[in-house]
């Protein structure tokens, strides 16, 4: 009998479906592009390699200026948001954990919409004043803000930081820090388009830069929380029982807390709020795969970077020539597919 | 240190939210005895065994196989004394042979996997407890008395000598309960084990125990073998219950009748 | 909530002006050089030859292009700009731009007024040049796009000519009402949820031409709402407005009627005196050419008021 664990053949069909949506991702846009020119473009990036692919230099900078950013960013915030929510799932043995619980989404938010009134008020503020500069910045530390609040609350009068104690206390900071984002939104009106745009999320991105600020992120925590899948495993049966085992239950939880939470600050900051790719992939991934988390962890971050990246093709190809919010298509097309599998398996429970 | 006690406790106390739970217990328990705590509810029996577990912050002391339990490191506290808990989280989804493989968990490096020889403990383990057939199938198709064995088997395939089990037969109906009872004491002697467990069912638990303590109000009352301690007086004094005891081959039978 | 994002949007520079009223703001700058030679820069953007295929994603901008002759160096316009007809409209949103649409329409230069989306940067990746024109605070401003609109596309002269035309006519206009004794008062409503615009803001300003107080100035002192405050009921009925102007009569169905109907409006002189005037919703947003006629409507208006 072999153990669960990671079976090749999900890591190998993972990774084709990754291949698949990167390629998808530079293949198809609003401009339509020949395939083979693309393809020959793709290869030109090869250091040594110069074919002559038959596009135009602004054609060239559509693929390799646009696309190509934009697709790698959508894999890479996939790929973090999947495995921050499968993280907290089984960190909290809740099917709806999510970062969003302990106050990280309202943080972020806050962080932004304070900026961007803040640099609208500025006597000499104008809209040229390079627009989101800030932003990235001001919600990531929106978010640390935020969890350090749900931390220290959740310990407070002396409790322990169990998970239910912890839930509350995120519950709570999410909605003071909501109702301060929306009063700031009430008295600075003209923040709400910009705002609003955040919230729904965009990958809209121009060059490598949003890519290379969240490239040590996605490292550093998908590192740590993956060291950990054997841990979480044991972490399903209990706190008890983890620590009869010889685990440090109470450590592998709060690092992994800290880790899921500086992905998902780290993929807020730079593409806004993006909903239902931390629940949907990691549950669906369980439901097809089965519970231990040596297999939902690594396939959710390939599979949650597939989806996005294929969801951003929609959002950018669906639209007409405008462009629909990120968020909107993961919930139109997360949704309903999850219904599908829920339906046609047996429950799980994380 | 092979004739130091499997566990000895001296001077036990525990404290939870500021209130005294245990106050000073003392208990031996021999290599290959097997211990039996009773006691009405709230005296203390599960907390004595999750102190002793270390699952509980304590006061006094308690060694396992001679050694300071405090001075053992987790995983080899978890090599030395394995615990099975009243109503264990049962992932439903998760399978038998992954469950009882949670077992090895000491045995595996952080950042491992488990070994040949950790996948072949399990496969004894199952075989050991008649649970081979069941290897594959989910814990949410078990019965009750299915599931208990399967509780068993991880903690056996934890390599410790010495079990403790917290309260092994309340969800069992009584033919189960025979049934894992007679399990247990099969493999203490197959497998040269220590057990100690807590008991608040008193109808057959003299048939099964070496010896018995009897705690009351985080104290012990009585000490000793089954004959000396589950006696009507005893029983009358700290459960307020009337009872028979009836002297059975095996060891006492504790039958309630009315007055 | 349109209205709203629309002149918030059109807010989205807000510079304190003293807000004064006066004929400053209508006389002419300097003379623009009457050669339309290339290069040409403004600002950030070069322009080497004359732009012969612009994107406009600004309805304020498409309307100034057309009206300095440069209409048929126009490709393509976003979705909200209807004027001119002959404008060719596309799909392209000015509110949730997409670059590669953009450039699928091969630009030589895009022309916005707000940079949502970084669109200015990624455009800019594609060596498109992208002239960023804010909205409007003062008609000093919209003298300068459309100066700097007609440098851009070689309309130099149009330019300045349409420049004069405009301060000339909007000179007249004012000079046509005759002075009052004591100024009139003015609500600007927004959103029937009663947002409005200071005298701070660019329709602000067009009123202070007429000398007219506008009752939203004391909700927003500070500045804090930067210029667009939502009044609270009590508030302006209080404040007792002689006159309402409605620029959300297209977008949200306000009118005379409506405003009428409202409970407890009937204390307020505006209404008991019927002086409630509906404004064109899209001129009344947009600080381009047809301001002129929104001048002549807040002129109309002002004359039909006694004395």
């Amino acid at each position: 009998m072999r153990p669960a664990g990671l079976r090749p053949v999900w890591l190998a069909g993972g990774v084709l479906t990754v291949l698949v949506a990167l390629l998808a991702g530079l293949a198809f846009g609003s401009v339509s592009l020949p395939p083979v020119g693309v393809a020959a473009e793709l290869l030109n990036l090869v250091p040594g390699v110069r074919l002559h692919s038959g596009l135009t230099e602004r054609e060239v900078a559509i693929l390799t200026q646009l696309r190509l950013p934009r697709v790698v960013l959508g894999l890479l915030v996939g790929g973090m948001l999947a495995l921050a929510g499968a993280a907290y799932q089984g960190v909290f043995r809740n099917p709806l954990a999510d970062p969003q619980l302990l106050g990280v989404a309202a943080g972020a938010g806050l962080g932004v919409t304070a900026v961007i009134a803040l640099r609208g008020n500025a006597a000499g503020g104008d809209a040229t004043a390079g627009l989101p500069f800030g932003v990235p910045v001001a919600a990531f530390a929106g978010a640390l803000i935020a969890l350090t609040l749900t931390w220290l609350l959740g310990a407070a009068g002396g409790r322990d930081r169990s998970p239910a104690t912890l839930i509350l206390a995120g519950v709570a900071v999410s909605a003071f820090l909501g109702a301060a984002q929306t009063f700031l939104m009430q008295r600075n009106v003209d923040t709400l388009r910009e705002v609003y745009s955040w919230l729904l999320g965009r990958l809209a991105t121009a060059g490598w830069h949003d890519v290379l600020m969240i490239v040590p992120y996605a490292a550093v925590t998908s590192a740590i929380v993956l060291a950990q899948r054997r841990e979480l495993d044991v972490l399903t049966v209990g706190d008890d029982e983890a620590t009869s085992l010889g685990l440090h239950p109470q450590r592998s939880r709060y690092l992994l807390i800290i880790a899921a939470s500086l992905a998902t600050a780290a993929a807020v900051s730079v593409s806004g709020l993006i909903g239902f790719v931390g629940i949907i992939i990691p549950h669906t991934i369980r439901l097809l795969g089965g519970p231990s988390y040596r297999s939902i962890l690594p396939l959710s971050v390939l599979f949650g970077g597939a989806f996005l990246a294929l969801a951003d093709l929609l959002a950018r190809t669906t639209g007409g020539q405008a462009e629909i919010p990120i968020g909107v298509v993961t919930a139109f097309f997360g949704a309903p597919f999850f219904i599908v599998v829920l339906r046609t398996s047996r429950s799980v429970a994380p | 240190m092979s004739d130091a006690p499997a566990v000895a406790v001296a001077d036990l106390r525990v404290r939870l939210d500021g209130t005294l739970i245990l106050g000073g217990v003392d208990l031996t328990v021999a290599r290959g005895e097997w211990v039996t705590i009773i006691g009405p509810n709230g005296a203390g029996k599960s907390t004595a065994l999750r102190a002793i577990g270390g699952l509980l912050p304590f006061e006094g002391v308690v060694e396992l196989d001679g050694t300071p339990v405090e001075r053992l490191h987790r995983r080899d506290r978890a090599k030395t004394v394995a615990t099975v808990l009243q109503s264990p989280v049962v992932p439903p989804a998760m399978r038998v042979f992954d469950y009882a493989l949670l077992g090895r968990t000491p045995y595996i490096p952080p950042l491992g996997r488990e070994s040949a020889a950790d996948l072949a403990a399990v496969a004894d383990v199952l075989a050991a407890l008649d649970l081979a057939r069941f290897a594959g199938r989910r814990l949410d198709t078990l019965s009750g008395g299915e599931r208990q064995r399967v509780f068993l088997a991880r903690a056996l395939a934890q390599g410790a000598r010495t079990l403790l089990l917290d309260e092994p037969t309340s969800a069992l109906d009584i033919g189960h309960q025979q049934e894992v009872l007679e399990l247990v004491d099969h493999l203490r002697a197959e497998r040269d084990l220590t057990v100690l467990t807590t008991m608040h069912d008193l109808s057959t638990a003299g048939e099964y125990a070496d010896r018995m303590v009897l705690l009351a109000a985080g104290r012990v009352a009585a000490a000793g073998s089954p004959r000396e301690v589950l006696t009507e007086a005893h029983l009358a004094a700290h459960y307020r219950v009337r009872v028979r005891v009836i002297d059975g081959e095996r060891g006492p039978l504790v039958v309630p009748v009315r007055g | 909530m349109k209205r709203v994002f629309i002149a918030a949007a059109a807010a989205a520079a807000l510079l304190f002006t003293g807000g004064c009223a006066g004929g400053d703001e209508n006389s002419t700058g300097p003379r623009p050089s009457a050669s339309a030679a290339y290069p040409v820069t403004v600002g950030p953007v070069t322009l080497t030859q004359r732009p012969e295929r612009i994107v406009s994603l600004t309805p304020t901008a498409t309307e100034m292009l057309f009206a300095i002759g440069a209409g048929s160096q126009v490709t393509a316009v976003d979705d909200q700009s209807d004027y001119p007809p002959e404008a060719p409209k596309s799909e392209l949103s000015g509110f949730t731009p997409s670059a590669e649409a953009i450039a699928a329409k091969n630009p030589d230069l895009v022309v916005l007024s707000n940079d949502i989306d970084k669109i200015s940067s990624q455009l800019e990746k594609l060596k498109i040049p992208v002239f960023l024109t804010p909205a409007a605070t003062t008609m000093q401003d919209t003298y300068r796009e459309i100066g700097e609109l007609g440098a851009l596309t070689g309309h130099q002269d149009e330019a300045t000519a349409l420049h004069e035309r405009m301060a000339a006519d909007i000179d007249k206009i004012v000079k046509a009402v005759p002075q009052r004794g004591a100024p009139l008062t003015y609500y600007y409503e927004l959103s029937p949820d009663l947002y409005s615009a200071t005298s701070k803001t660019f329709i602000g300003s067009i009123f202070a031409m007429f000398g007219m107080t506008n009752v939203a100035d004391p909700a927003d002192a500070a500045g804090t709402h930067g210029g667009y405050p939502q009044l609270s009921q009590e508030a302006l009925i209080k404040a007792n407005p002689d006159t309402i102007f409605l620029a959300d009569s297209d977008c949200c169905q306000q009118s005379v009627q409506t405003v009428t109907a409202r409970k407890g409006w009937n204390t307020v002189t505006a209404v008991k005196s019927g002086q409630i005037f509906p404004l064109n919703d899209d001129i009344a947003s947009r600080w381009g050419p047809r301001t002129v006629e929104l001048v002549q409507s807040v002129a109309d208006a002002v004359v039909k008021v006694p004395a």
